[in-house]
């Protein structure tokens, strides 16, 4: 394991910049999680310290060595790929001992036969090891293809949505695994994913990246509590915060300049409109079993927020909205701090 | 079991029948899906029955009797399998397979390494390789009797290209380069043009294989630090292997029975060194007009390859599944 290091990194496909002076630095067991949407430049990250891409310009330092300009093989990462990336002709095994057959490394057979088999209990593939790679179910290969990342002890894992193509309960099974299996090792990973519950359970630390620029970067706790502005806001939070122009509700403690007023569930109060004054009507109660989306209409914009499962608002109440600490933007976007 | 399954289905189509409109045939025509299939396929099936099906059992109906097709009005004897049994006893049919034989093997090596490394570098995606890559098909573009005439004009001794190019290199004389004539450079002179001709086919499938393994599976490679020695081992012949073993498939049949350029070139001389099954087939059918003793030749060298074929696509189909 090691830190990793990048320092004002550029990389452009065309005219277009995927990463536009990157600044990152890893720190020695630390798991970072990338988040952003398609085209952020997420993939683009992953590939460039693994050497798949060489940037026109800046430095990465993998373990304190220069690696910008040296050759994948040379790098020691290891690689998750979004498409599983197996290996189809070979089983499970010779998947797992692929990496550590590498005449650069010179395992004895038994030191493979006795680390894939220990990589394959980690990974719950144990049972599949003479199974052809092609003969998996998606779950399985990519258990295979992240189990074929951990039989190395590279100085950085780098994981490409490794969790994208599977399915609900296996994702939140395989997230699990995923971060006790990196505390286990001590490993440094970068993880890149445009889910916000994996970002918000696996990372250590999260960096939010919009059209190849890291916006910001901090523990999830941060990153949902102080967004540095309202991109970052809007990338957090289910249902996704409510952005709200300034004098729509009441808002007399909004700090000068807010243009913007950002609102999460936890940030407004709501209860049913007793006398004749009202702020808003409710739309529609969408009942989601352990609690329910409460869409509302103050005005003309639309709200949605959490309610508690046995709540007796219901479609057509006329209720009183009041804000509780919300999130103040300024007229650039960017977060006012409170005071 | 198979007839309750059966009672079963037809009940539930029945259901479906009534449930859903009917099909447009059957209201248009009083004709039923299946008959409207049978309607469709059967100028297919027709036009295949009428120049492979019908002549092949004609064929074989002749390889039992001492039919002579110069000869239609002697009278037509039965002579149940002694034609078959001939054959097989007969020693220069068995030389004629051995040089067939002899045929097959080095072209398909030949076409294999040399078609699939072009695919290799081809696959590099150099610049202007789109180019080079029509300019070596156009072989496989010719007629085979314009290749076949054009190179008897390369071989020639006295004005060749050929022998002039070979004398070039390696300073024998042009006149003694008598590639056609000559009884041990004979077989080879057919087998450098079958491969000039037919190594671009061999390419083009080899080049689809190498074409079909993904970028990423590369990439991997590389991260878990396999060389490109092991790259190509590991992933690119394997990977490619269904594909190269297809292309052997359709070039071992092809030439198990050459003909034209044989025919064209040597003729299967100088004397009977270059004569691969299809021509001894011809003197028997066309020179010695035995019509019953060749159509038995042909049924069993039909049977040979189809039999070779077949065990060879179970070989394929394993290697495809793994």
């Amino acid at each position: 394991m090691a830190e990793v290091h990048i320092n004002g990194v550029t990389k452009s496909f065309g005219e277009r910049a995927a990463v536009s002076n990157l600044d990152l630095h890893i720190a020695d067991g630390e798991f970072v999680v990338l988040l952003g949407p398609t085209g952020a430049g997420k993939t683009t990250t992953l590939r460039l310290i693994a050497g798949l891409e060489k940037p026109e310009t800046g430095k990465i330092h993998i373990g304190g060595r220069d690696a910008t300009d040296l050759e994948p093989a040379a790098r020691d990462t290891a690689f998750v790929f979004q498409q599983y990336s197996l290996y189809p002709h070979l089983s499970v095994f010779d998947n797992l001992a692929f990496p550590l057959r590498s005449p650069a490394r010179r395992f004895s057979e038994d030191a493979v036969r006795r680390r894939v088999g220990d990589v394959a209990k980690m990974v719950r593939i144990d049972h599949k090891l003479s199974s052809r790679a092609t003969k998996l179910s998606g779950g399985e290969m990519q258990r295979v293809a992240i189990g074929r990342a951990l039989v190395r002890k590279p100085a950085i894992y780098l994981m490409d949505e490794p969790l994208s193509s599977l399915d609900a309960k296996l994702r939140a099974d395989l997230r699990l695994e995923l971060k006790r299996i990196q505390a286990e090792l001590g490993a440094t990973m970068l993880y890149v994913t445009h889910d916000q519950i994996e970002a918000m359970t696996m990372a250590d630390r999260i960096g939010i990246l919009t059209d190849g620029v890291l916006v910001q970067i901090g523990t999830p706790k941060t990153i949902y509590t102080e967004p540095a502005n309202l991109h970052v806001a809007a990338r957090l939070g289910q249902p996704a915060i409510n952005l709200l122009p300034t004098g729509l509700l009441p808002d007399a403690d909004a700090p000068t300049g807010t243009k913007t007023i950002g609102a999460r569930t936890e940030h407004l109060t709501i209860e049913k409109a007793v006398n004749g004054h009202a702020d808003g009507t409710v739309d529609w109660v969408e009942h989601l079993g352990d609690q329910n989306h409460l869409h509302v209409t103050v005005g003309s914009k639309k709200l949605v927020t959490l309610t508690d499962p046995d709540t007796d608002l219901a479609k057509g109440d006329r209720i009183m909205i009041r804000y509780r600490a919300p999130l103040f933007f300024d007229a650039a976007g960017d977060r006012i701090a409170n005071r | 079991m198979t007839e309750t399954g059966l009672t079963m289905l037809n009940r539930t189509a029945d259901g479906v029948a009534r449930a859903t409109p009917e099909p447009l045939a059957r209201r248009v025509r009083g004709m039923s899906d299946k008959g409207l299939a049978w309607l469709f396929i059967s100028p297919t099936i027709l036009l295949l029955l009428a120049i492979n099906i019908f002549p092949l059992i004609w064929a074989i109906q002749l390889s039992f009797t001492n039919y002579r097709a110069n000869r239609p009005n002697e009278l037509v004897k039965n002579v149940g399998l002694s034609n078959y049994q001939r054959i097989l006893n007969d020693p220069d049919i068995w030389i004629a397979m051995q040089t067939t034989a002899h045929f097959v093997f080095w072209t398909i090596v030949l076409q294999t390494l040399i078609g699939f490394s072009l695919a290799y570098l081809i696959d590099r995606k150099f610049r202007g390789h789109a180019f080079w890559t029509t300019i070596i098909l156009v072989p496989m573009m010719l007629s085979p009797a314009v290749v076949g005439n054009f190179w008897r004009f390369l071989y020639q001794p006295q004005i060749g290209l050929f022998a002039y190019a070979v004398s070039f290199v390696t300073g024998i004389p042009p006149t003694q380069i008598e590639m056609l004539s000559n009884v041990s450079l004979a077989p080879w002179s057919i087998i450098i043009v079958d491969t000039w001709m037919w190594t671009p086919y061999v390419m083009l499938i080899c080049l689809a294989g190498l074409r079909s393994i993904p970028e990423y599976i590369y990439e991997a490679a590389e991260v878990d630090r396999a060389s490109n020695w092991r790259q190509f081992w590991s992933i690119t012949l394997p990977m490619a292997l269904p594909f190269i073993m297809l292309a052997v498939l359709f070039r071992g049949i092809e030439n198990f029975k050459m003909f034209d350029m044989v025919n064209l070139l040597t003729g299967g001389g100088p004397g009977s060194t270059t004569e691969v099954a299809s021509i001894t087939l011809k003197r028997q059918a066309f020179e010695s007009w035995r019509t019953g003793y060749s159509s038995a030749f042909a049924i069993i060298l039909f049977v040979a390859v189809f039999g070779l074929a077949n065990i060879y696509v179970k070989a394929l189909n394993k290697v495809k599944q793994r």
